[in-house]
């Protein structure tokens, strides 16, 4: 479904991706694992077209997305939760709801897909007209989260999920996580939290000072001498 | 205490006047981070298009003003596309580039239009009596109800509508909002036009009651750039109620001060608020 293909990317004159391919096929939870400053979020960002690749290319259901702005790769169906949530902090929940809702065809079903988000986390029913800013991080998550579904995507890209959030939350957000992927989504995660992350996805990737040093099924990876010792402190 | 009610009536008019023109820059201010300097004669310039569209071409008043409005929007969305879109993330750039633009834009009106006053015919003539207590002019009523009929479209527009929502969405986080889906050069662009057309809006407005002229421009673009501090940057209410201070202020004190000093009164609030809270009344304050 979606595929990334020996892509380098640079931030001005520093590379930070270094001829990476990965894929994620419908259907799969695939989980990004990597410790802080390997590359993550670059490698997020290009696919979601901020950064763009110097070499390699980028496809989407067989479409090359590459050099795609950020507003249109939203429209053929790739949503994202970025690190740090940034939801429309002055705007009210419904109404950050209803940004994630942005694409015209999105719009038609707006109201089936508030539901059906509120039916995952039902806070944000309750807090519908409340300030986004004045949520608390959870809640923050989960907002982001259901904006990000509002545009109906068949890929979604989580960039660091349980950052700041508690044990209990993280917990609830990964049961709706497994919920959407029952119901069919197709997901990306991008972790530090190795074990949470690993335990509910199906394949892996690691991440190391950009370059993906292995790979394989989240079986596979938990069980792994390297990523025992460097990811779960075990 | 009759005559203090006219002048508090006066400032009341001119008040919300100043909020449309107000909100043309802070709209432009908050989603593009560019100041435009050039916005007094946008306003200007409307005032010219409302009086030549109705005093030369024999176009009916009433149809002037919207279709000079219109003119300074497609002004607004052609300055942002060949001079203003080059220039984003340097906003230094955009800065000596509007600045440049109000000079050169107001030599040109200087050529185009000649330096004297003029003045588009009023809708309306005659007085009303205002409760019995002291008579006010039908045009600035009309005015009055104009501007506030524009500053409840403006609410709507950016409250209740897609394009309204983007434009809040964009000027506060860029990059999320082109994450949902928002194309924000375009916003850019039509945000820019807007701004312009608001500027445009202020000055077909204020025209029958203040004749237009090329050298009153600067004092218009400061006027909006002291009230968008005043209220607080980003903050529509803030143009409002800043808008009102202002125009309540300069009346009252030109009334019972001294006309000479009319426009101090703007400078010295100015510095004020710089000085005391330069977030503004209704701004937030940076973290």
């Amino acid at each position: 479904m979606l595929e990334v293909k020996e892509i380098n990317v640079f931030r001005g004159d520093a590379q930070i991706l270094w001829g990476l391919t990965m894929k994620v096929e419908r259907g799969e939870i695939v989980t990004v694992l990597g410790a802080n400053g390997s590359g993550k979020t670059t490698l997020v960002e290009s696919i979601l077209g901020v950064h763009h690749p110097k070499k390699g290319r980028i496809t989407f259901l067989d479409t090359e997305i590459t050099f795609k702005p950020s507003f249109h790769i939203t429209r053929i169906g790739i949503s994202c939760v970025p690190e740090g949530r940034r939801i429309f902090k002055d705007m009210e929940v419904y109404e950050n709801l209803e940004m994630g809702a942005y694409p015209e065809k999105a719009r038609i079903s707006l109201k089936e897909t508030v539901e059906r988000v509120y039916s995952l986390f039902p806070i944000l029913r309750e807090r519908k007209k409340q300030i986004a800013g004045t949520l608390s991080g959870g809640e923050q998550q989960m907002l982001a989260i259901g904006r990000a579904l509002m545009s109906k995507p068949t890929l979604l890209l989580i960039d660091e999920l349980s950052l700041g959030l508690s044990p209990k939350i993280t917990k609830e957000i990964y049961g709706a996580i497994k919920k959407l992927h029952q119901e069919g989504m197709t997901l990306l995660l991008i972790e530090q939290n190795a074990m949470l992350a690993l335990r509910h996805s199906d394949r892996g990737y690691v991440l190391e000072t950009g370059r993906i040093t292995l790979q394989g099924t989240s079986q596979e990876l938990l069980g792994n001498e390297h990523i025992r010792k460097a990811y779960l402190g075990m | 205490m009759n005559e203090f009610l006219m002048y508090l009536t006066n400032g009341i008019v001119i008040g919300v006047i100043n909020a449309i023109s107000a909100i043309g820059v802070s709209l432009i201010v908050g989603i593009m981070r560019v100041v435009n300097f050039a916005h007094g004669e946008l306003y200007i310039f409307a005032g010219y298009f409302s009086y030549h569209l109705s005093a030369s071409l024999g176009v009916p008043p009433l149809l002037a003003m919207p279709l000079s409005i219109f003119f300074i929007f497609l002004i607004g969305i052609g300055m942002e596309r060949t001079l203003i879109r080059p220039t984003y993330g340097d906003e230094m750039y955009s800065l000596i580039i509007t600045f440049v633009l109000s000079i050169v834009l107001q030599n040109a009106a200087l050529l185009i239009f000649g330096p004297y006053p003029n003045k588009p015919p009023n809708l309306v003539s005659g007085a009303t009596n205002i409760f019995g207590l002291y008579h006010y002019g039908n045009q600035r009523l009309l005015s009055f109800f104009i501007s506030i009929g524009i500053l409840l479209f403006i609410f709507y527009l950016i409250k209740r509508t897609w394009f309204g929502k983007s434009i809040r969405a964009v000027s506060q986080d860029r990059e999320m909002s082109s994450l949902v889906g928002v194309d924000h050069l375009r916003v850019n662009m039509l945000s820019f036009g807007l701004g312009a057309a608001l500027a445009g809006a202020a000055g077909v407005i204020v025209a029958p009651i203040f004749p237009v002229t090329p050298t009153g421009s600067s004092a218009i673009s400061l006027n909006a750039f002291v009230v968008v501090v005043l209220g607080g940057m980003g903050s529509l209410k803030g143009c409002v109620i800043g808008g009102l201070a202002l125009g309540i202020i300069e009346n009252l004190g030109a009334a019972y001060l001294s006309t000479m000093y009319r426009n101090i009164f703007g400078f010295v609030i100015l510095i004020l608020v710089l000085v005391f809270r330069p977030w503004g009344l209704f701004g937030q304050k940076a973290q």
